[in-house]
Protein backbone atom coordinates (compact mmCIF):
# COMPACT_ATOMS: atom_id res chain seq x y z
CA UNK A 1 0.00 0.00 0.00
CA UNK A 2 2.78 2.26 0.92
CA UNK A 3 4.34 1.59 -2.04
CA UNK A 4 1.50 2.61 -4.56
CA UNK A 5 1.11 5.74 -2.39
CA UNK A 6 4.92 6.62 -3.14
CA UNK A 7 4.38 5.72 -6.94
CA UNK A 8 1.49 8.15 -6.92
CA UNK A 9 3.44 11.08 -4.96
CA UNK A 10 6.63 10.80 -7.25
CA UNK A 11 4.39 10.64 -10.63
CA UNK A 12 2.11 13.57 -9.60
CA UNK A 13 5.65 15.43 -8.68
CA UNK A 14 7.18 14.50 -11.94
CA UNK A 15 4.06 15.59 -13.50
CA UNK A 16 4.16 19.31 -11.57
CA UNK A 17 7.34 20.04 -12.05
CA UNK A 18 7.35 18.84 -16.44
CA UNK A 19 4.61 21.11 -16.49
CA UNK A 20 6.28 24.16 -14.80
CA UNK A 21 9.35 23.59 -16.40
CA UNK A 22 7.95 23.79 -19.96
CA UNK A 23 4.68 25.23 -19.27
CA UNK A 24 1.61 24.42 -21.01
CA UNK A 25 1.44 28.35 -22.27
CA UNK A 26 0.79 29.05 -25.60
CA UNK A 27 3.84 29.00 -27.86
CA UNK A 28 5.61 32.20 -28.54
CA UNK A 29 5.63 31.73 -32.74
CA UNK A 30 9.03 32.13 -34.42
CA UNK A 31 9.33 35.20 -36.35
CA UNK A 32 8.43 33.88 -39.52
CA UNK A 33 5.24 32.69 -38.23
CA UNK A 34 3.84 35.61 -36.43
CA UNK A 35 1.12 37.70 -37.90
CA UNK A 36 0.32 34.09 -39.67
CA UNK A 37 -3.50 33.87 -40.51
CA UNK A 38 -5.10 30.48 -41.49
CA UNK A 39 -7.96 30.29 -43.07
CA UNK A 40 -10.60 27.59 -43.24
CA UNK A 41 -13.99 28.71 -43.50
CA UNK A 42 -14.58 26.38 -46.47
CA UNK A 43 -11.56 24.93 -47.44
CA UNK A 44 -11.53 21.71 -45.67
CA UNK A 45 -15.26 21.34 -46.73
CA UNK A 46 -14.24 21.61 -50.40
CA UNK A 47 -11.04 19.23 -49.99
CA UNK A 48 -8.70 21.27 -49.98
CA UNK A 49 -6.06 22.39 -47.07
CA UNK A 50 -6.79 25.18 -45.25
CA UNK A 51 -4.77 28.65 -46.46
CA UNK A 52 -1.96 30.17 -44.94
CA UNK A 53 -1.80 33.73 -45.05
CA UNK A 54 1.50 35.16 -44.27
CA UNK A 55 1.08 38.78 -43.21
CA UNK A 56 4.71 39.55 -43.36
CA UNK A 57 5.07 39.39 -46.93
CA UNK A 58 2.17 41.13 -47.85
CA UNK A 59 2.33 44.17 -44.90
CA UNK A 60 6.05 44.56 -46.94
CA UNK A 61 4.50 45.92 -49.89
CA UNK A 62 1.07 47.57 -49.10
CA UNK A 63 -0.41 49.16 -46.30
CA UNK A 64 -2.81 47.81 -43.59
CA UNK A 65 -5.64 50.43 -44.85
CA UNK A 66 -5.54 49.36 -48.85
CA UNK A 67 -6.32 45.73 -47.57
CA UNK A 68 -8.51 46.43 -44.49
CA UNK A 69 -10.30 48.96 -45.93
CA UNK A 70 -10.17 49.21 -49.98
CA UNK A 71 -10.36 45.28 -50.28
CA UNK A 72 -12.17 44.89 -46.99
CA UNK A 73 -10.84 42.04 -45.08
CA UNK A 74 -12.30 41.83 -41.74
CA UNK A 75 -9.82 42.27 -38.72
CA UNK A 76 -11.04 39.90 -37.36
CA UNK A 77 -9.32 36.10 -39.08
CA UNK A 78 -12.06 34.20 -40.35
CA UNK A 79 -14.55 36.98 -40.09
CA UNK A 80 -14.42 38.21 -43.35
CA UNK A 81 -16.16 34.80 -45.50
CA UNK A 82 -14.34 34.77 -48.70
CA UNK A 83 -15.41 32.16 -51.24
CA UNK A 84 -13.38 30.78 -54.52
CA UNK A 85 -16.15 32.28 -56.11
CA UNK A 86 -15.47 36.12 -54.46
CA UNK A 87 -12.00 35.70 -55.59
CA UNK A 88 -12.73 34.25 -58.79
CA UNK A 89 -14.90 37.53 -59.61
CA UNK A 90 -11.80 39.85 -58.75
CA UNK A 91 -12.96 40.76 -55.04
CA UNK A 92 -10.73 39.86 -51.77
CA UNK A 93 -7.75 37.70 -52.57
CA UNK A 94 -8.71 37.76 -56.33
CA UNK A 95 -8.36 41.99 -56.14
CA UNK A 96 -4.71 41.67 -56.45
CA UNK A 97 -4.24 37.91 -56.93
CA UNK A 98 -5.97 37.90 -60.45
CA UNK A 99 -3.14 36.84 -62.87
CA UNK A 100 -3.35 40.01 -64.46
CA UNK A 101 -2.16 42.64 -61.69
CA UNK A 102 1.57 43.15 -61.49
CA UNK A 103 4.18 44.16 -58.88
CA UNK A 104 7.33 45.34 -59.08
CA UNK A 105 6.81 44.31 -63.01
CA UNK A 106 5.88 40.65 -62.10
CA UNK A 107 2.47 39.24 -62.49
CA UNK A 108 0.98 38.34 -59.49
CA UNK A 109 -0.37 34.50 -59.49
CA UNK A 110 -4.23 34.00 -60.22
CA UNK A 111 -6.14 32.43 -56.79
CA UNK A 112 -8.98 30.02 -56.96
CA UNK A 113 -8.76 30.33 -61.11
CA UNK A 114 -10.92 28.59 -62.58
CA UNK A 115 -8.72 26.85 -65.14
CA UNK A 116 -7.21 25.28 -62.23
CA UNK A 117 -8.97 22.35 -61.30
CA UNK A 118 -9.10 20.84 -57.73
CA UNK A 119 -6.41 18.40 -58.83
CA UNK A 120 -3.90 20.73 -59.53
CA UNK A 121 -2.64 20.67 -56.18
CA UNK A 122 0.42 22.54 -57.39
CA UNK A 123 -1.65 25.76 -57.84
CA UNK A 124 -3.66 25.18 -55.46
CA UNK A 125 -1.39 24.75 -52.58
CA UNK A 126 0.09 27.90 -53.35
CA UNK A 127 -2.32 29.04 -50.78
CA UNK A 128 -4.11 26.12 -49.23
CA UNK A 129 -0.85 24.89 -47.85
CA UNK A 130 -1.35 23.98 -43.98
CA UNK A 131 -0.08 20.95 -43.12
CA UNK A 132 1.64 20.60 -46.92
CA UNK A 133 5.32 20.38 -47.30
CA UNK A 134 5.03 23.76 -50.10
CA UNK A 135 8.40 25.09 -51.45
CA UNK A 136 7.69 29.02 -50.91
CA UNK A 137 8.46 31.73 -53.47
CA UNK A 138 9.32 33.64 -51.15
CA UNK A 139 11.76 32.67 -48.16
CA UNK A 140 11.29 35.00 -44.82
CA UNK A 141 15.00 34.77 -43.73
CA UNK A 142 15.90 36.04 -47.26
CA UNK A 143 13.13 38.62 -48.08
CA UNK A 144 14.24 40.31 -44.15
CA UNK A 145 17.49 39.96 -44.88
CA UNK A 146 18.98 43.66 -44.04
CA UNK A 147 16.28 44.45 -42.97
CA UNK A 148 16.23 47.20 -39.34
CA UNK A 149 15.62 44.27 -36.57
CA UNK A 150 13.89 44.48 -33.71
CA UNK A 151 13.69 41.55 -30.44
CA UNK A 152 9.61 40.29 -30.76
CA UNK A 153 7.17 39.57 -33.49
CA UNK A 154 8.63 39.24 -36.52
CA UNK A 155 11.54 40.13 -35.48
CA UNK A 156 11.48 43.26 -37.73
CA UNK A 157 11.11 47.16 -37.15
CA UNK A 158 8.53 47.45 -40.02
CA UNK A 159 8.18 51.48 -39.11
CA UNK A 160 12.04 51.48 -39.43
CA UNK A 161 12.41 49.56 -42.78
CA UNK A 162 9.87 51.82 -44.62
CA UNK A 163 11.19 54.61 -43.09
CA UNK A 164 14.71 54.00 -44.42
CA UNK A 165 13.67 52.51 -47.73
CA UNK A 166 14.25 49.13 -47.66
CA UNK A 167 10.20 48.61 -48.47
CA UNK A 168 7.62 51.39 -50.10
CA UNK A 169 4.45 50.34 -49.05
CA UNK A 170 1.23 50.50 -51.62
CA UNK A 171 -1.90 52.48 -50.46
CA UNK A 172 -3.14 52.54 -54.04
CA UNK A 173 -4.93 50.26 -56.34
CA UNK A 174 -6.31 51.27 -59.81
CA UNK A 175 -9.90 50.56 -59.88
CA UNK A 176 -10.25 49.51 -56.26
CA UNK A 177 -9.22 52.97 -53.74
CA UNK A 178 -10.83 56.12 -54.23
CA UNK A 179 -8.77 58.88 -55.12
CA UNK A 180 -8.26 61.41 -52.26
CA UNK A 181 -6.25 63.87 -50.76
CA UNK A 182 -3.51 63.48 -48.59
CA UNK A 183 -4.72 62.47 -44.82
CA UNK A 184 -4.05 65.29 -42.41
CA UNK A 185 -2.91 63.46 -39.36
CA UNK A 186 -4.71 64.47 -36.00
CA UNK A 187 -2.49 65.17 -32.89
CA UNK A 188 -0.70 62.83 -30.90
CA UNK A 189 -2.14 61.46 -27.94
CA UNK A 190 -0.74 61.04 -23.93
CA UNK A 191 -2.30 58.55 -22.23
CA UNK A 192 -1.54 58.04 -18.52
CA UNK A 193 -1.26 54.43 -17.47
CA UNK A 194 -3.11 53.06 -14.92
CA UNK A 195 -0.37 51.41 -12.59
CA UNK A 196 1.96 54.32 -11.21
CA UNK A 197 6.05 54.53 -11.74
CA UNK A 198 5.50 53.45 -15.43
CA UNK A 199 6.01 55.80 -18.34
CA UNK A 200 3.11 57.48 -20.18
CA UNK A 201 1.91 56.22 -23.20
CA UNK A 202 2.59 57.95 -26.37
CA UNK A 203 -0.07 57.53 -29.22
CA UNK A 204 1.23 58.58 -32.57
CA UNK A 205 -1.49 59.38 -35.28
CA UNK A 206 0.94 59.94 -37.57
CA UNK A 207 3.15 56.58 -37.16
CA UNK A 208 -0.77 54.72 -37.59
CA UNK A 209 -2.79 56.47 -39.79
CA UNK A 210 -0.12 56.76 -42.28
CA UNK A 211 -0.99 52.50 -43.15
CA UNK A 212 -4.27 52.81 -41.33
CA UNK A 213 -6.01 55.99 -42.36
CA UNK A 214 -8.88 56.90 -40.24
CA UNK A 215 -11.73 54.30 -40.29
CA UNK A 216 -10.31 51.33 -39.92
CA UNK A 217 -9.76 52.10 -36.33
CA UNK A 218 -12.59 54.35 -35.63
CA UNK A 219 -15.23 53.40 -34.59
CA UNK A 220 -14.65 49.87 -34.74
CA UNK A 221 -11.74 49.59 -32.54
CA UNK A 222 -11.77 52.47 -30.90
CA UNK A 223 -14.89 53.94 -30.25
CA UNK A 224 -14.34 56.79 -27.86
CA UNK A 225 -15.17 60.42 -29.22
CA UNK A 226 -12.66 62.30 -27.69
CA UNK A 227 -9.28 61.57 -25.40
CA UNK A 228 -10.14 59.78 -22.25
CA UNK A 229 -13.32 58.06 -23.31
CA UNK A 230 -12.45 54.76 -23.85
CA UNK A 231 -11.48 53.17 -20.95
CA UNK A 232 -9.44 50.17 -21.52
CA UNK A 233 -6.51 48.01 -19.37
CA UNK A 234 -3.78 45.79 -20.85
CA UNK A 235 -5.89 42.90 -19.17
CA UNK A 236 -8.41 43.94 -22.29
CA UNK A 237 -5.59 44.47 -24.68
CA UNK A 238 -3.51 40.98 -23.86
CA UNK A 239 -6.97 39.67 -24.42
CA UNK A 240 -6.95 40.90 -28.38
CA UNK A 241 -9.38 44.24 -28.06
CA UNK A 242 -8.16 47.67 -28.98
CA UNK A 243 -4.33 48.20 -29.03
CA UNK A 244 -4.46 44.21 -28.94
CA UNK A 245 -6.53 44.33 -32.27
CA UNK A 246 -3.03 44.32 -34.60
CA UNK A 247 -0.60 44.36 -31.28
CA UNK A 248 0.09 40.78 -30.41
CA UNK A 249 -0.92 39.50 -33.79
CA UNK A 250 0.46 41.47 -36.67
CA UNK A 251 1.84 44.63 -35.04
CA UNK A 252 4.82 44.29 -33.02
CA UNK A 253 3.47 42.65 -29.62
CA UNK A 254 2.87 43.96 -26.20
CA UNK A 255 5.86 42.47 -24.60
CA UNK A 256 8.08 45.01 -25.96
CA UNK A 257 6.68 47.63 -23.48
CA UNK A 258 8.93 50.29 -24.32
CA UNK A 259 8.27 50.98 -27.76
CA UNK A 260 4.21 52.67 -26.26
CA UNK A 261 5.28 53.77 -22.81
CA UNK A 262 7.90 56.00 -24.00
CA UNK A 263 7.45 59.30 -22.28
CA UNK A 264 9.79 59.27 -19.19
CA UNK A 265 8.66 59.72 -15.88
CA UNK A 266 8.97 62.60 -14.03
CA UNK A 267 9.82 61.98 -10.37
CA UNK A 268 9.32 64.55 -7.81
CA UNK A 269 12.98 65.58 -6.87
CA UNK A 270 11.85 68.42 -5.04
CA UNK A 271 12.16 66.92 -1.81
CA UNK A 272 15.49 65.70 -2.40
CA UNK A 273 16.75 69.21 -3.01
CA UNK A 274 15.44 70.96 -0.05
CA UNK B 1 -30.88 42.63 -108.50
CA UNK B 2 -30.10 40.45 -105.28
CA UNK B 3 -26.81 42.28 -104.76
CA UNK B 4 -28.31 45.51 -104.81
CA UNK B 5 -31.15 44.25 -102.30
CA UNK B 6 -28.46 42.91 -100.05
CA UNK B 7 -26.43 46.37 -100.10
CA UNK B 8 -29.26 48.33 -99.36
CA UNK B 9 -30.36 46.11 -96.17
CA UNK B 10 -26.59 46.09 -94.96
CA UNK B 11 -26.58 49.86 -95.28
CA UNK B 12 -30.15 50.36 -93.56
CA UNK B 13 -29.41 48.07 -90.38
CA UNK B 14 -26.02 50.24 -90.38
CA UNK B 15 -27.89 53.41 -90.04
CA UNK B 16 -30.46 51.96 -87.71
CA UNK B 17 -27.74 50.59 -84.86
CA UNK B 18 -25.81 54.01 -85.75
CA UNK B 19 -28.88 55.68 -84.83
CA UNK B 20 -29.67 53.76 -81.54
CA UNK B 21 -26.14 54.71 -80.60
CA UNK B 22 -26.30 58.18 -80.95
CA UNK B 23 -30.08 58.07 -79.40
CA UNK B 24 -28.77 56.23 -76.38
CA UNK B 25 -25.22 58.58 -75.88
CA UNK B 26 -27.52 61.57 -75.92
CA UNK B 27 -30.31 59.95 -73.91
CA UNK B 28 -29.04 57.99 -70.95
CA UNK B 29 -32.34 55.83 -70.06
CA UNK B 30 -32.19 54.44 -73.40
CA UNK B 31 -28.55 53.01 -72.47
CA UNK B 32 -28.30 49.08 -70.88
CA UNK B 33 -29.67 49.63 -67.37
CA UNK B 34 -27.12 47.38 -65.33
CA UNK B 35 -24.71 48.97 -66.81
CA UNK B 36 -25.60 52.62 -66.58
CA UNK B 37 -27.04 51.98 -62.69
CA UNK B 38 -23.73 50.49 -62.06
CA UNK B 39 -21.70 53.27 -63.14
CA UNK B 40 -23.93 55.55 -61.21
CA UNK B 41 -24.07 53.85 -57.51
CA UNK B 42 -19.60 53.46 -57.95
CA UNK B 43 -19.85 57.54 -58.74
CA UNK B 44 -21.85 58.06 -55.58
CA UNK B 45 -20.05 55.28 -53.60
CA UNK B 46 -16.88 57.39 -54.98
CA UNK B 47 -18.16 60.39 -53.96
CA UNK B 48 -18.97 59.28 -50.30
CA UNK B 49 -16.00 58.16 -49.34
CA UNK B 50 -13.29 60.34 -51.05
CA UNK B 51 -14.22 62.86 -47.69
CA UNK B 52 -13.14 60.46 -44.67
CA UNK B 53 -9.78 62.04 -44.35
CA UNK B 54 -11.20 65.45 -44.23
CA UNK B 55 -14.48 64.13 -41.73
CA UNK B 56 -13.06 66.33 -39.40
CA UNK B 57 -13.40 69.83 -40.86
CA UNK B 58 -16.65 68.98 -41.82
CA UNK B 59 -19.83 71.22 -40.51
CA UNK B 60 -22.72 68.84 -38.89
CA UNK B 61 -24.72 69.45 -42.22
CA UNK B 62 -22.32 68.29 -44.25
CA UNK B 63 -21.75 65.14 -41.87
CA UNK B 64 -25.91 64.59 -41.85
CA UNK B 65 -25.84 64.66 -45.02
CA UNK B 66 -22.96 62.06 -45.98
CA UNK B 67 -24.66 59.94 -43.55
CA UNK B 68 -28.19 60.09 -45.18
CA UNK B 69 -26.69 59.78 -48.61
CA UNK B 70 -24.71 56.51 -47.29
CA UNK B 71 -28.31 55.13 -45.99
CA UNK B 72 -29.52 56.16 -49.17
CA UNK B 73 -26.81 53.96 -51.12
CA UNK B 74 -27.21 50.88 -48.95
CA UNK B 75 -30.08 49.16 -50.58
CA UNK B 76 -28.73 49.95 -54.23
CA UNK B 77 -25.61 47.87 -53.19
CA UNK B 78 -27.48 45.39 -51.31
CA UNK B 79 -28.84 44.64 -54.70
CA UNK B 80 -25.71 43.99 -56.02
CA UNK B 81 -23.94 40.06 -56.91
CA UNK B 82 -23.10 38.64 -53.62
CA UNK B 83 -19.48 39.37 -53.86
CA UNK B 84 -19.60 43.03 -54.67
CA UNK B 85 -22.34 43.46 -52.17
CA UNK B 86 -20.27 41.52 -49.55
CA UNK B 87 -16.95 44.26 -50.11
CA UNK B 88 -19.17 47.27 -51.03
CA UNK B 89 -21.14 46.96 -47.81
CA UNK B 90 -18.44 46.95 -45.83
CA UNK B 91 -16.91 49.11 -47.27
CA UNK B 92 -19.79 51.73 -46.79
CA UNK B 93 -20.64 51.29 -43.59
CA UNK B 94 -17.07 51.91 -42.46
CA UNK B 95 -17.11 55.36 -44.24
CA UNK B 96 -20.59 55.61 -42.86
CA UNK B 97 -19.71 54.87 -39.34
CA UNK B 98 -16.93 57.19 -39.27
CA UNK B 99 -18.75 59.88 -40.16
CA UNK B 100 -21.49 59.22 -37.79
CA UNK B 101 -18.34 58.64 -35.24
CA UNK B 102 -16.89 61.87 -36.22
CA UNK B 103 -20.81 63.82 -35.91
CA UNK B 104 -21.28 62.50 -32.52
CA UNK B 105 -17.91 63.40 -31.50
CA UNK B 106 -18.67 67.67 -32.59
CA UNK B 107 -21.51 67.27 -30.86
CA UNK B 108 -20.47 65.72 -27.95
CA UNK B 109 -18.16 68.93 -27.24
Amino acid sequence: MKRIVLVVFVLLTVTTVTIAQTGLKKRRPLPFEYGKVILNNYSEKAGLAPVVFDHWLHRARFTCRLCHVDIAFAMKAGTTGITASDNMSGYYCGTCHNGKRTFDGKKIFESCGIKYPLADNKQCARCHSLGKNVDRKYDFVKFTEGFPKERFGNGINWEKTEADSYVTLVDYLEGVTIQRKPLSIPKDITVEPKQAGMPEIIFSHKKHAAWTGCELCHPEIFVGLKKGDTKYSMTEIFLGRYCGVCHGNVAFPLLDCQRCHTKPVEHDTSALLR
Amino acid sequence: MIKHIMLAAIVIVIAIFSVIQIVSEKVPFLSAGTAYAQDEWKKEFDALCSETQDAMLMSHEKLHDLVARCDALKPRIESLDESQRKVMLKRLKMCKDFYVYVLQSKESK
